[in-house]
C-alpha cells in the first residue's frame, strides 16, 4: 500500500509543472489602434493559453497563447468581416496568431518579460511582452501590454494605410486556474 | 431702417447650411456602403460637419439674440407664431442632431476626434444597445430638421416672390436695397 502510494506521486506531476487552465470568461486579449487618428479598443472573442509554471518561480515556466484571429471584435460587424480577408488577418489561411514564451525574465517582485516569438500571417518575428502576475483568490492574474506594427506582419495594407494607424497597442489580461 | 441680419450671423446661417447638407450627403451615402477606407474617411467627415454645426450654435444664437429685427412686423398673429415656432424648432434641432449623432458614436465605441485633431470627451460609455437607441434618434431627429429646412426655405421665397416684403433679404446681403 505505501508502495502504491509512492508509485503514485512518482506519477503525479510535479507543481512545477502543473498545466494551468485559462478562466476565459474573466481573461481578456484585446488591441488599441487608431483610425482617423481616433484610439479606438478592440479584442479577440476566442483565444487558447497554454500555461504551466511554478507560482514560486515563474521564469522557470512555459506560457503560449493561441489567437483565433477569426474572432476579432473590432466593434461593428463588418470590421469584424473585414479583418479576416486576405489583407488583413487571411483567417482562412492563418486561422492563428500564435506567441510562445521561450523564458521569462524576472525583472522585479511580480513583474516579468515574457520573450519568444509572435507568429501572425505566416510571418515570425521575436518578441518581449512584459507583464505582472498577482494573485486573484486561487487564480493568478497575468497582465501586460506591447506595441506590434501591422506592417511587420503584412496584416492591412493598401489603402488603408492612411486610415488605420501602422501602430498598435495589444493587451492582455489572463486569468488562470491551478 | 434695419435692413437685415449683420455679416456674421449671416455668414454663420448659410455656413450652417452647407455643413448640414455635407453632413446630410454623407449621412445617406454611409447608409448602403460597406466597409472601406472611404467610408472610414467620410464617417470621419461627417462627424466634422456635425461638430462643427454644434460647436457654431452658441455664438449664433448669442449673435441672433442681440439682432434688433422686428420678426412680428408685417405678419398675421398665426404667421408670426408659427415663425417663431419654427425658428425655435431649428434651433433646437441644430443641437440635437449633432448631439445624438455624438452620443451615438460614444456609445458605439467610436470617439469624435474633431478634424483628426481635438479629441471629444465620450458622453456616454460603449454600449451596443444604447448606440442603436441613439441611432435610430439621430436619424429620426434629422429627417424632422430636413424637412424644417424646406419649409424654411418654402416661407423664404414665399416672402420674397409672393409677398415681396425683404424677408429674404435679411439673410441675402446681394438682394437687399433693391425696389
Amino acid at each position: 500500500m505505501k508502495t502504491l502510494f509512492v508509485l503514485l506521486m512518482c506519477l503525479a506531476p510535479p507543481v512545477w509543472a502543473q498545466d494551468w487552465k485559462l478562466d476565459a470568461g474573466k481573461s481578456q486579449v484585446q488591441f488599441v489602434i487608431k483610425q482617423m487618428n481616433v484610439s479606438t479598443e478592440g479584442g479577440f472573442r476566442r483565444f487558447i493559453v497554454h500555461a504551466s509554471f511554478d507560482p514560486a518561480k515563474p521564469e522557470a515556466g512555459r506560457f503560449r497563447v493561441d489567437v483565433d484571429t477569426a474572432s476579432a471584435d473590432t466593434g461593428s460587424a463588418e470590421g469584424d468581416d473585414e479583418v479576416k480577408r486576405p489583407a488583413w488577418f487571411d483567417s482562412k489561411a492563418h486561422p492563428w496568431a500564435i506567441f510562445s514564451a521561450k523564458n521569462v525574465r524576472r525583472e522585479a517582485d511580480g513583474r516579468y518579460t515574457a520573450f519568444g516569438d509572435l507568429a501572425i500571417k505566416g510571418q515570425s518575428h521575436a518578441l518581449a511582452a512584459p507583464f505582472t502576475l498577482t494573485r486573484q483568490g486561487n487564480a493568478w492574474l497575468a497582465r501586460g501590454r506591447f506595441p506590434l506594427k501591422r506592417s511587420a506582419y503584412g496584416i492591412g495594407g493598401g489603402d488603408w494605410t492612411d486610415v488605420v494607424a501602422d501602430d498598435l497597442e495589444v493587451r492582455f489580461n489572463l486569468v488562470l486556474l491551478p | 431702417m434695419n435692413q437685415g441680419y449683420r455679416w456674421p450671423l449671416v455668414g454663420l446661417h448659410w455656413l450652417t447650411l452647407l455643413l448640414i447638407v455635407v453632413a446630410y450627403v454623407i449621412g445617406s451615402l454611409l447608409e448602403d456602403m460597406t466597409l472601406s477606407p472611404l467610408k472610414l474617411k467620410l464617417y470621419a467627415w461627417h462627424k466634422w460637419a456635425g461638430m462643427t454645426v454644434l460647436f457654431f450654435l452658441p455664438l449664433r444664437l448669442l449673435l441672433r439674440l442681440t439682432e434688433r429685427i422686428d420678426h412680428a412686423a408685417g405678419l398675421l398673429r398665426w404667421e408670426a407664431r408659427a415663425s417663431a415656432a419654427v425658428h425655435g424648432a431649428l434651433y433646437l434641432l441644430l443641437l440635437l442632431v449633432p448631439l445624438l449623432g455624438w452620443l451615438q458614436s460614444s456609445a458605439a465605441g467610436f470617439s469624435v476626434v474633431w478634424f483628426g485633431v481635438l479629441p471629444l470627451p465620450d458622453l456616454v460609455g460603449k454600449d451596443k444597445a444604447l448606440a442603436e437607441f441613439f441611432k435610430e434618434l439621430h436619424e429620426g431627429s434629422v429627417n424632422l430638421l430636413v424637412t424644417l429646412v424646406a419649409l424654411h426655405a418654402a416661407a423664404a421665397l414665399y416672402h420674397q416672390h409672393v409677398r415681396h416684403d425683404g424677408v429674404l433679404a435679411r439673410m441675402v446681403p446681394w438682394l437687399r436695397n433693391k425696389p
